[in-house]
């Protein structure tokens, strides 16, 4: 089976997963191009209803709600998308190193990280953004140190088992290095469980990030974001209900495209669930 | 069993120990100076400031200000809230009890829903476990401030005669308390049914597939009773440890729903201290949650070797 077919083909889960994330990474890659208006230029109709000009509205002083959902799913999805990698990437290091080496390093990072497993995440989030204050970068370093700690477990689990394996035995009594082992014997075979959990923490940092957003903790004004502009559309949505049905919509549809191809990929891929 | 949950209980003191450490680390770790923050200005002549950190022994080795400060929390001294002045805990704890009220009330509903559609699910199979699982698909993707907000939408633009933020405290009227509680919770417990649900269905279709059901079925019980004595009694176990879980969950978007339903509990005292830089009490709801978190997993290991009795901690 090529690499291709193992990822993509025969799965109606997948492939509509893939077509989601397609669209989320096309809003990501070229939001400001796509964007009608400018998503921070005021007009005069301010709290309009749908029209030609303006498909969604406008917001309450006469900015295009379209063109402030695209350009603010872009802030959101960038955060999510740049923060999880460097979540996965260092639950991949520290999964690995811990599973691998096991012996006293493994308890000691274990034990640390089930003190961090005691805060309810949402919270450690808000401490942790309370206490770097709220801005892009602090956003992404707050998601990594809340997600890596889960990676990390996921990742070692495998490690543990698969270590034991005899082509492991078998590399090692040719000479590969252990580092070798680690990264090209051992890392491969746990690619799978730990695309599938990376998807499911893509859906949960949209949760977290939208969020912090809706309660003043994401990206700071003026870059529109989904939270942020749930929470100001509230103050108007009698008047204007598709301020708030527009970013609720969005914040859905990203959720659910990472949870569909967390599915899919579960499918695909063979791993028990959970 | 006594042994069992004094184990339990003391494993939880080092984790406990850490916890303490990561938030005293949390609020020393702070951009700019701990004495600025809590005389609340930065416009302080350096005297003064030099006084209060003398006061809150702040020059003093850092071991030394985690140790002291440790020593106070075990008599229950969070210390000063930076706005009001006064001890922490006295207003923590009233709107601890409302926070727990909405949780308790949540996790209920949660298991209720949870566990009547699950059931459903792995009973029926067909289409309505087909459906039971589409809207679950869906309802795992909608956010609590999401379902929160657009109930508060829909109440506002159809029926306005409904009083959605109007919180009663329960010693004033227990009913009215009730039923101020019952849309928030509600928004709450949505996602986390979806979970238990899932897993309600799991763990019925596990044990109708093994080899006690096939006999009794085959000795010709009644299937309501297969299904309420075998298959649920042997189902709880995943179903309470779910539950338990989920409360981490719950507890967090807590404070989400009680700021956008305005209810006097602690997410919402949570929220004004982060907006307001009032750290000791971001300190203060950090640690009690944490606390709570590992006291109900400890419960949950307690109630998950009551009910299955091949589960021994020995």
């Amino acid at each position: 089976m090529s690499e291709r077919q193992r990822l993509g083909g025969g799965n109606a889960m997948m492939s509509v997963g893939l077509l989601m994330l397609a669209s989320l990474v096309a809003i990501t890659l070229f939001g400001t191009l796509i964007a009608p208006y400018n998503p921070s230029e005021t007009s005069a109709d301010s709290l309009a209803g749908p029209t030609a000009a303006h498909w969604l509205g406008t917001d309450s002083i006469g900015r295009d709600l379209l063109s402030r959902l695209i350009v603010g799913g872009r802030t959101t999805l960038l955060i999510t998308f740049v923060a999880v990698t460097l979540a996965v990437c260092c639950g991949l290091v520290l999964g690995l190193f811990c599973g691998y080496v096991g012996g006293l390093a493994d308890q000691v990072v274990m034990r640390i990280l089930d003190v961090v497993f005691a805060f309810p995440v949402f919270l450690l989030a808000i401490a942790v953004v309370a206490a770097l204050g709220p801005s892009v970068p602090n956003l992404i370093l707050t998601i990594a140190i809340v997600y890596t700690p889960r990676l990390a477990r996921v990742v070692r689990g495998p490690v543990l088992s698969v270590k034991r394996w005899d082509h492991v035995e078998a590399a090692r009594s040719v000479g590969v290095s252990e580092f070798n082992i680690a990264t090209r014997h051992v890392l491969p075979l746990i690619v799978s469980p730990v695309l599938v959990e990376t998807s499911l923490t893509l859906a949960q940092t949209i949760f977290t990030i939208t969020a912090l957003s809706f309660l003043g903790l994401g990206p700071p004004p003026p870059d529109p974001n989904w939270g942020a502009m749930l929470s100001e559309a509230r103050q108007f949505m009698e008047l204007a209900p598709l301020a708030v049905i527009g970013p609720a919509a969005a914040i859905v549809f990203a959720t659910l495209t990472f949870i569909v191809l967390a599915n899919g990929l579960r499918e695909r891929l063979d791993v028990a669930s959970r | 069993m006594r042994r069992l949950v004094l184990i339990r209980l003391a494993w939880m003191l080092p984790i406990l120990l850490g916890v303490s450490v990561v938030a005293f680390v949390l609020m020393r770790a702070l951009p700019g100076d701990f004495a600025q923050a809590s005389a609340g200005t930065t416009e302080l002549a350096p005297e003064a400031l030099n006084i209060i950190r003398r006061d809150m022994g702040l020059d003093r080795p850092v071991w030394e200000q985690y140790l002291r400060w440790l020593g106070k929390l075990l008599k229950g001294d969070f210390g000063d809230s930076f706005t009001t002045h006064k001890p922490v805990l006295g207003e923590l704890l009233p709107r601890l009890a409302v926070t727990a009220e909405l949780t308790l009330i949540a996790g209920l509903m949660a298991m209720a829903m949870g566990a009547s559609s699950g059931l459903a699910s792995a009973r029926w199979r067909g289409r309505t476990d087909w459906l039971v699982r589409g809207i679950n698909g869906l309802f795992l993707a909608v956010p609590n401030f999401v379902v929160a907000t657009l109930i508060v939408l829909l109440a506002g633009l159809y029926f306005p005669e409904v009083g959605i933020f109007n919180y009663t405290p329960f010693l004033t009227d227990p009913l009215g308390n009730l039923g101020s509680m019952l849309l928030p919770a509600f928004s709450l417990a949505l996602a986390v049914s979806v979970t238990i649900s899932e897993n309600t269905r799991a763990a019925v279709l596990e044990v109708s597939s093994q080899d006690f059901v096939m006999v009794a079925r085959a000795k010709g019980l009644r299937p309501s009773t297969i299904l309420w004595q075998y298959l649920v009694r042997n189902a709880l176990t995943p179903i309470i440890t779910v539950t338990g879980l989920q409360l981490a969950s719950l507890l967090g978007g807590s404070i989400l729903i009680e700021t956008i339903f305005t209810i006097p509990g602690m997410g919402q005292y949570l929220f004004d201290a982060v907006s307001g830089r009032n750290y000791p009490v971001v300190q203060a709801i950090v640690l009690v949650a944490a606390t709570i978190v590992l006291l109900v997993n400890v419960l949950v290991d307690v109630a998950y070797a009551r009910v299955d009795a091949r589960v021994s901690y020995e």
